[in-house]
């Protein structure tokens, strides 16, 4: 098992490279430029050499690659990342400060989405066409096909504007109070709610299919014919094999978990990584976009490793 | 479960057994009718091709038809009592403990991500007070009386490091563990090769002495039915069409359906270039021909044969649902069924001549 786990980071170099690559490419070719706000009449051309002289612009591009790789990996140095060239401070110390908020975003969405699509998918298969399914099917439908920027003003609309009971976003009721736990949740509650309805419409779908292929296997009669309760054919025999393939969808969801929510930090204005990148993209950061997709590409390496080693965990048919 | 049922009347007694599975194109009588008994400690062959109703008569008796299919009619009475008026939670007390069941295919039939013990032990936890220990042991000692090598070890490993064979026999230890009184094993040697198949076989002859249970046996293959049962039922298309033992099935088959399969066997002592085949196929079960639902491939059929045989004597103890003599001759011409038999068939008589 270690010796695996060993052999998959060092095999996430090579892709990590790539990742690199690309999307030094991507931003590099993407129209507009990081000196563009300072290119206004007053602002001499000389001084617009000098800034691009002092951020390396006008290197040669495998140059500029090889440099800032170089840096990239020397993570214990708080430079490593660069200057944000919006707010003038390490890369690395702003997304430091950012991530406990999407993580605490994210993670109490992926949570609440566990718990209740579980629950809702397993109903919806083992009374397959019932009413209880027909309810689960429509929720998921609505939910899965509403893109999230329209659930998302539509939540906030319901909770803030109408009903007055949720704030309008941000995390804090007061930046200079300190964090109170109650009201955090209470800043989270719309945005959570806003993520989790999304993905508990997908995952209890994924559940309900896959635990109707359960149901149907020859051991769930092999099991009845034991004579067992039908509640534990359902959630020991039946619900440990539905859950192997849900492991996926888990591994999937890990990048998020970091990468954030883009679209939904951005309507609540929560102070986490995905409105962060999505601000540095409109401003051309290059030093955080540069940091924001590939802590992206990480993450997605990591979820994949993770849910590779939870099959070996979850099915004794997988051995490493 | 008194003594006193135990040492009348059959183990296991089926009456007029109807399931039918209500689909969108149509009702599929899939069982109609169906009657047979099996005596306590004695071994019942239900023989039939693929689709005769033989596995859903065997899920009756567990009571595991699941929608679109439901048992419409009859009873199926265990010692005397019929399941059929049993509730679910009763029903689930005889499962596995006073009837246990194998099934075909022993690659599916263990949940692969539970040990073989611990499928085992569940069976045995079920239905005693047994502790998980307890149950553990009695798993090890099952595995170890169906003949599996190092059964301590083979009890904590997955059905996946097991071969068929193996998992064949952790169904059958799995299924015996709890001393049934009668056991339905749906053709349990099908998916195995031959050299495996008279090892299972061996084994259940052997269990079946030394438990004195019933068995219920389910199969295509005439040649287990001939090592293995007391007795025969001969099923088509939903309905018994023959039933006597196994000597006089063998040695005097009355119905030409059952004439039919044992000539389609191949033999060691003799040689023929093709083998013999029963022409055409089993009728579709949204299509079933009226009268006898063999006739439409049957090399004696008679005018009579509109009119559906009723199940007749043939010997003692030998009874045959087709209209040819004992002897196996055509009626007499213009014969009519008798009015009793042709009230059983339940059809109005119509025979035109041909």
């Amino acid at each position: 098992m270690l010796t695996y786990i060993i052999r998959r980071i060092i095999l996430a170099i090579p892709i990590l490279l790539g990742v690199a690559i690309i999307s030094f490419l991507l931003v590099y070719l993407a129209p507009g430029d990081p000196l563009a706000q300072f290119r206004v009449p007053n602002v001499r051309p000389e001084v617009l050499d000098r800034l691009a002289e002092i951020y390396g612009f006008n290197k040669p591009l495998p140059e500029q690659f090889i440099g800032w790789i170089t840096n990239y990996v020397q993570v214990w140095n708080p430079d490593a990342w660069g200057l944000s060239i919006t707010y003038r401070r390490p890369v690395l110390e702003l997304i430091a400060e950012r991530t406990p908020a999407t993580l605490l975003l994210m993670g109490t969405s992926l949570a609440l989405t566990v718990v209740i699509a579980v629950p809702l998918g397993m109903l919806a298969a083992v009374k397959q066409y019932s009413w209880a399914d027909k309810i689960v099917t429509t929720f998921a439908t609505i939910g899965y096909a509403m893109p999230s920027f329209v659930l998302g003003t539509f939540l906030l609309y319901i909770g803030a504007i109408w009903f007055r009971v949720f704030p309008f976003g941000g995390m804090t009721s007061s930046l200079r109070v300190e964090s109170n736990p109650l009201d955090i949740a209470w800043h989270l509650a719309l945005p959570v709610a806003s993520l989790a309805i999304q993905s508990i419409a997908g995952w209890s779908r994924y559940i309900r299919a896959s635990m109707l292929e359960v149901l149907h296997q020859d051991y769930i009669r092999t099991a009845k014919a034991k004579g067992l309760s039908a509640n534990r054919v359902n959630f020991r025999h039946a619900l440990r094999n539905a859950l192997i393939p849900v492991v996926t969808l888990f591994g999937l969801s890990l990048p998020a978990l970091i990468a954030g929510a883009v679209i939904t930090e951005t309507i609540f204005s929560w102070p986490g990584l995905g409105s962060f990148g999505v601000t540095a993209i409109g401003q051309r950061d290059y030093p955080v976009i540069m940091a924001f997709v590939l802590l992206g590409g990480i993450a997605v390496v990591i979820g994949n490793l993770v849910a590779d080693i939870l099959y070996g965990v979850v099915d004794p048919r997988i051995k490493y | 479960m008194t003594t006193v049922s135990r040492s009348v009347g059959p183990l296991l007694e089926i009456q007029g057994l109807k399931t039918h599975f209500f689909t969108q194109d149509g009702t599929v009588r899939a069982v109609d009718g169906v009657s047979f008994q099996i005596g306590h400690a004695k071994t019942l062959g239900v023989v039939g091709e693929s689709g005769c109703g033989k596995s859903i008569t065997s899920l009756s008796v567990m009571r595991l038809i699941e929608r679109p299919g439901k048992i419409v009619e009859g009873s199926i009475k265990l010692n005397g009592e019929d399941l059929l008026d049993k509730s679910d939670e009763e029903m689930r007390d005889i499962r596995g403990d006073q009837v246990s069941m194998i099934f075909q295919e022993p690659m599916t039939s263990l949940n692969p991500v539970f040990t073989c013990g611990e499928q085992i032990s569940e069976a045995v936890q079920q239905h005693t007070a047994a502790s998980r220990r307890e149950g553990m042991d009695r798993a090890v000692e099952m595995l170890s009386l169906v003949g599996i090598p190092d059964a301590k070890r083979r009890a904590r490993e997955y059905p996946h490091q097991l071969s068929g064979g193996m998992r064949q026999r952790v169904m059958i230890a799995m299924a015996l563990s709890t001393d049934p009184d009668l056991l339905i094993a749906d053709e349990p040697t099908t998916a195995l090769d031959v050299t495996i198949q008279a090892q299972i076989l061996e084994l259940m002859r052997d269990l079946r002495e030394k438990n004195r249970m019933a068995i219920m046996l389910i199969t295509h293959d005439l040649g287990v039915v001939a090592e293995m049962v007391d007795e025969v039922v001969v099923m088509y298309a939903g309905k018994v069409v023959e039933r006597g033992d196994v000597r006089t099935i063998f040695g005097n088959p009355h119905h030409p359906y059952t004439q039919g399969l044992l000539h389609s066997i191949p033999r060691l002592d003799e040689r023929v270039d093709r083998l013999e085949v029963i022409k055409g196929t089993v009728p579709s079960p949204y299509n079933l021909p009226t009268g006898c639902l063999f006739k439409r491939r049957c090399p004696f059929r008679m005018p009579i044969c509109d009119v559906a045989p009723p199940m007749r004597q043939i010997g003692e103890e030998h009874t045959s649902r087709c209209w040819l003599t004992p002897a196996g001759e055509a009626p007499e011409v213009g014969a009519d069924p008798t009015p009793e038999e042709a009230e059983a068939a339940g059809e109005q008589l119509t025979v035109e001549p041909r």
